[in-house]
């Protein structure tokens, strides 16, 4: 029953890997490029709905200027990583320019949190810390079941967005074949920024849920989540929207697994290991390549 | 309705078109031809904008395109094929064809609707019509890079006439196609043709030009040395020497 609960509890973490997992993948997929600002955007957007919070923002509020910063910051990283470079270099996804760019904004973005906030912990008292219901002795915690389904749905609608709107299919040229796609009308300059609006609205809402459900926060969160989250999405195949929330899942009871048979502190070491394994032995992850992407990696 | 002025272009130096003008009559089937290396496709970038002009203009019905980006080319009515085939290769064949349609239907609700959804939506009834019209009825549903060349070669001819061209640049049409193959592309381009689209074609296949077009400009070296009709092409002395006169197969 003890490892029952544990998978559970594997599973609502899962969630928030998912969401993360597919910002990266989708970035990966759609502009063969591996943002490593997501992890601040994630923590930007918990430290935000928590220092609103204690600021006597209700909680919801709070969130909202989590979310909005965490898009804007997104915005941003398009602007002077992404779109320079490719303005600069033609095709951007041939360098490694925008990866490194990125890791500097990561860095950037943490140290200016840590300038105001300090790297102390801080504790965010959940409004729904005692929303929870049993079944046959299995606790489910209200916000964690909620971030579940919503990162499920979440996942589902994109795939949907992606696959059956014409808005999808613009997305998708641009993955194949940004030139073409820019001669068939398609306005590249205005739909590239949507992928960073989606990777920095799937960030912010996994970091206030991770807040709302761990109800702890630190400058360092993201970096723990978005490194689980890496290893999901390559798990489950790059690139791949399914994958990822595979992966994503894996991962979470992988994580609450390992701490509940070794302990906590080798947490990584499982984690990693099955990565590993996954790429000598399916190097393609479980589910394949993209096929939203180029298809070349 | 097309014209060309003294178009010039040059890479590091080297002049690869060189005072270039030509025009392209309304309702015309235009062919531009000359050896490899001629200038062929740098006349059709420079025409949809992935090359700037170096010097001289270009006009589309008397208004002056030459610094009309290429996203905005095939608004104004120029739609084009690749000598290379540049469809998208994990894309269905009737995803390629509605990328033709991307500029017509981009309203905002347009962008949002589930299109594949909704099996009635008069985008994707357009798209397959037009599948159906050029004889590829049967393939909407599959992944392009999975379909033979001469399908997916004509799929290409199909997505640029969806756009609803004023003026369609089709770069090398024929290559690589069977001689049925070419019999049907030349159907679909002739019923494009009947209904007012003008069509300026890149082409090495010269029975394929005889048989489309009524004027024929000749590249060499990127400058246009003869400009007629197909017979007067295949009887010029400077054309032979240039183009018809070494061992060219196509050269019948």
């Amino acid at each position: 029953m003890l490892i029952l609960q544990q998978i559970v509890n594997g599973l609502m973490l899962g969630s928030v890997y998912v969401m993360v997992a597919v910002a990266f993948t989708l970035t990966i997929g759609m502009l063969n490029f591996l943002n490593f600002t997501i992890p601040a955007l994630f923590m930007v957007s918990a430290m935000i709905t928590w220092a609103a919070t204690a600021a006597g923002f209700h909680w919801l509020v709070a969130a909202t200027f989590g979310m909005i910063v965490a898009i804007l910051a997104s915005l941003v990283i398009e602007r002077f990583t992404y779109r320079y470079m490719k303005a600069k270099y033609g095709d951007a996804t041939e360098h490694a320019l925008p990866l490194v760019s990125s890791l500097g904004f990561l860095i950037i973005f943490e140290h200016v949190v840590i300038m105001i906030w300090g790297t102390d912990p801080m504790t965010f008292n959940s409004p729904f810390a005692h929303a929870k219901f049993e079944i046959s002795g299995i606790i489910f915690g209200i916000p964690q079941l909620i971030s579940l389904a919503l990162s499920l749905v979440l996942v589902f609608g994109l795939s949907l967005l992606l696959k059956k709107t014409q808005l999808g299919r613009a997305l998708r040229s641009i993955a194949e074949k940004p030139d073409t796609a820019t001669l068939m009308g398609v306005d590249v300059g205005k739909i590239v920024p949507v992928v960073f609006v989606m990777t920095g609205f799937l960030c912010a809402l996994a970091g206030i849920l991770f807040t709302v459900n761990y109800q702890h926060v630190s400058p360092y969160i993201g970096d723990h989540v978005a490194t689980n989250a890496i290893a999901g999405m390559v798990i489950g195949g790059l690139g791949n929207i399914w994958g990822a929330i595979a992966g994503g899942l894996l991962i979470g009871m992988v994580e609450v697994l390992s701490i509940h048979f070794w302990g906590a502190d080798i947490i990584k070491v499982p984690v990693w290991t099955l990565m590993l394994l996954i790429l000598v032995f399916r190097p393609a992850g479980l589910f394949g390549h993209t096929q939203i992407g180029k298809g070349k990696f | 309705m097309l014209n060309l002025r003294s178009v010039e272009k040059s890479f590091g130096g080297l002049k690869v078109i060189d005072n270039v003008s030509f025009s392209v009559k309304k309702g015309s089937r235009t062919a531009l031809i000359g050896p490899n290396g001629a200038g062929k496709t740098t006349i059709f970038n420079l025409l949809s904008g992935i090359y700037e002009v170096d010097n001289g203009s270009i006009s589309l019905d008397n208004n002056d395109i030459t610094q009309i980006p290429a996203r905005k080319r095939i608004d104004i009515g120029m739609s084009r094929s690749f000598q290379n085939i540049r469809l998208m290769p994990h894309l269905s064949t009737i995803e390629n064809v509605m990328l033709g349609q991307h500029h017509l239907a981009n309203s905002a609700r347009e962008n949002f609707f589930p299109l594949g959804l909704i099996k009635s939506n008069k985008w994707a009834k357009l798209a397959e019509q037009s599948l159906i019209e050029a004889g590829l009825g049967t393939y909407p549903g599959q992944v392009v890079s999975e379909l033979p060349y001469g399908i997916q070669k004509r799929i290409e001819v199909v997505r640029a006439l969806v756009s609803n061209p004023k003026l369609l640049l089709l770069d090398e049409p024929a290559a690589g196609l069977n001689s049925s193959e070419t019999a049907e592309l030349q159907i679909l381009l002739e019923k494009a043709s009947s209904t007012g689209t003008t069509l300026l074609v890149v082409e090495h296949d010269m029975n394929f030009v005889r048989n489309l077009c009524q004027h024929v400009v000749v590249l060499n070296f990127g400058r246009k040395i003869f400009e007629g009709t197909p017979d007067e092409v295949s009887k010029d002395p400077q054309v032979l020497e240039a183009y018809l006169g070494g061992d060219d197969n196509n050269a019948s």
